[in-house]
């Protein structure tokens, strides 16, 4: 095992409140809840755990005590990073999940092409292949439908949170809450005079397509 | 490429910007050491992140350095490096392809200036091939689906971009460690499709002029040959996801001394280029800063 202060990123001179906090921006950073779904949502989930290890292990050696962690993303019967496990009565769609779990997601998609009727789950599995592959504005549409046909089904709305931003995800300390629309007032013209651009004194020698 | 990909300067201390100048300038070298003068023409900030994100070393080593564009003042300018020397490839053979598609789009004058770049690029080009020879495959094949699809005219904007994106995620090959490799394919992937989002945005007005495909009015509302505010909020939206998923595959790998340098663009930089190219302002550069 890595030394705990390490995998924390800090001294193992540090105090109780600099440990905690160490260990709290990381346990943000890799919360379930920014890679719910995520094709690398196994490593997040690894360095969650790793983190939980680390923490513990400190607080244990300092208070002379032993005990379990009790962090996010501990195994269990439900997984927070996600993984298409929810509850179906159907086979096919059993099937379907496996293959999307497994990254299967060729296979994942003859099978659904192959199912004619189109419910929610259908539509939700196929929003799910998409999100996997990075296509993201059809994996939208996919999991609006799914979720205006069934809109108490939880698994879906959390599925559509990810994908229309309404999910909120992790920045660093001192980072704003930027996005492509804006910032706030007066942006873009502050926001470009930020940018490196001027580094150069102008561009490179780009030719455009 | 274009030019899209930059730091925003604010995060970045004075050491962290001559090391982003070291990695421009350092490839801007690698490329004329390897390639010749002319190839020194394709250098972009896009292939400089690139460059980044392919340099497995812990450390970066630069000197300072005259060159032609800054004769007077001497720069910081990266050493000689196994990343720069792949980084070099990779942007001749992404050039070159990208040039070769520049002469099929266009007819005899238009497509001039491309010929005329290739054909100065043509040298170098049979050499990078060699040295990635599957890279290079890889591109070819990709670009030419991209056409395709654009003459098929493609309504599906996820579609499109999924060619693009692929063609930069296969640079990710050249990475040793197989949970950095598939961390790079991850943020080369959303990158290539935020690249081509974004590329589409800034020409939407010049293509609905000309008639050239675009995917955007096909996907969202387009009003006076600009996207509705409504149109701008969802493109938008899209972009920020993809922005989102490197943001988060770059947290699950170690990349060192360029820690900083990416962080700052995966946080902000990329929203900032999005917005102002969305705005239409990402043309009026700001005046010329006097160090």
């Amino acid at each position: 095992m890595r030394d705990p202060y390490q995998v924390l990123g800090v001294s193992n001179t540090a105090t109780d409140e600099e440990i905690k906090k160490a260990y709290r921006n990381l346990a943000r950073k890799y919360h379930p809840d920014n890679y719910h779904d995520n094709p690398l949502a196994d490593l997040a989930q690894e360095r969650m755990k790793e983190i939980n290890e680390a923490y513990e292990s400190i607080q244990n050696q300092r208070k002379g005590r032993t005990g379990s962690a009790n962090g996010y993303g501990n195994t269990g019967a439900y997984n927070p990073y996600g993984g298409y496990t929810g509850y179906t009565g159907d086979a096919r769609y059993q099937r379907i999940r496996a293959a999307i779990t497994q990254g299967e997601l060729n296979l994942a998609e003859e099978l659904l092409n192959a199912i004619t009727d189109h419910g929610g789950e259908w539509n939700f599995l196929k929003g799910a292949v998409c999100y996997r592959r990075g296509w993201l504005d059809e994996a939208k549409r996919y999991y609006e439908t799914a979720v205006q046909m069934e809109p108490n089904n939880m698994e879906y709305r959390r599925a559509l949170q990810m994908v229309d931003g309404s999910a909120g995800t992790y920045r660093p300390d001192g980072y704003g809450n930027i996005h492509t629309t804006g910032c706030g007032s007066n942006c873009s013209e502050m926001c470009l005079a930020w940018l490196c651009c001027s580094m150069f004194g102008g561009g490179g020698w780009i030719w455009c397509c | 490429m274009f030019g899209y990909v930059r730091p925003s300067k604010e995060r970045l201390s004075q050491e962290e910007q001559d090391r982003f100048t070291s990695a421009y300038c350092g490839l801007c070298h690698t490329l004329q050491r390897r390639y010749g003068l002319a190839a020194r023409m394709i250098l972009n900030y896009d292939l400089t992140f690139l460059a980044i994100l392919l340099d497995e070393s812990d450390t970066c080593t630069y000197g300072c350095r005259r060159c032609i564009v800054h004769p007077l003042r001497k720069r910081p300018c990266g050493d000689a490096s196994v990343a720069l020397d792949l980084a070099a490839d990779h942007s001749v053979i992404l050039s070159w392809w990208q040039m070769q598609d520049g002469i099929a789009d266009h007819g005899f004058w238009g497509g001039l200036k491309y010929r005329l770049a290739s054909g100065l690029l043509r040298n170098a080009y049979e050499k990078a091939r060699k040295a990635q020879p599957a890279f290079d495959e890889n591109t070819r094949v990709l670009l030419e689906e991209l056409a395709a699809l654009e003459r098929e005219n493609c309504p599906s904007i996820d579609r499109v971009a999924d060619t693009f994106a692929r063609l930069l995620a296969g640079a990710a090959e050249a990475a040793r460690d197989p949970i950095r490799k598939r961390v790079l394919q991850q943020m080369l992937y959303h990158l290539g499709r935020w690249i081509y989002l974004t590329d589409a945005a800034d020409d939407l007005g010049k293509d609905l002029q000309t008639g050239n495909y675009n995917p955007l009015p096909l996907r969202f509302s387009v009003e006076n040959e600009k996207l509705t505010e409504e149109g701008r909020q969802d493109l938008a939206g899209t972009m920020d996801r993809s922005v989102e998923m490197m943001a988060a595959a770059f947290e699950l790998a170690d990349f060192g001394v360029w820690t900083e340098i990416i962080r700052s663009v995966v946080y902000e930089g990329l929203y900032m280029v999005g917005n102002a190219v969305l705005n239409g302002t990402f043309h009026q550069r700001p005046a010329r800063e006097k160090k």
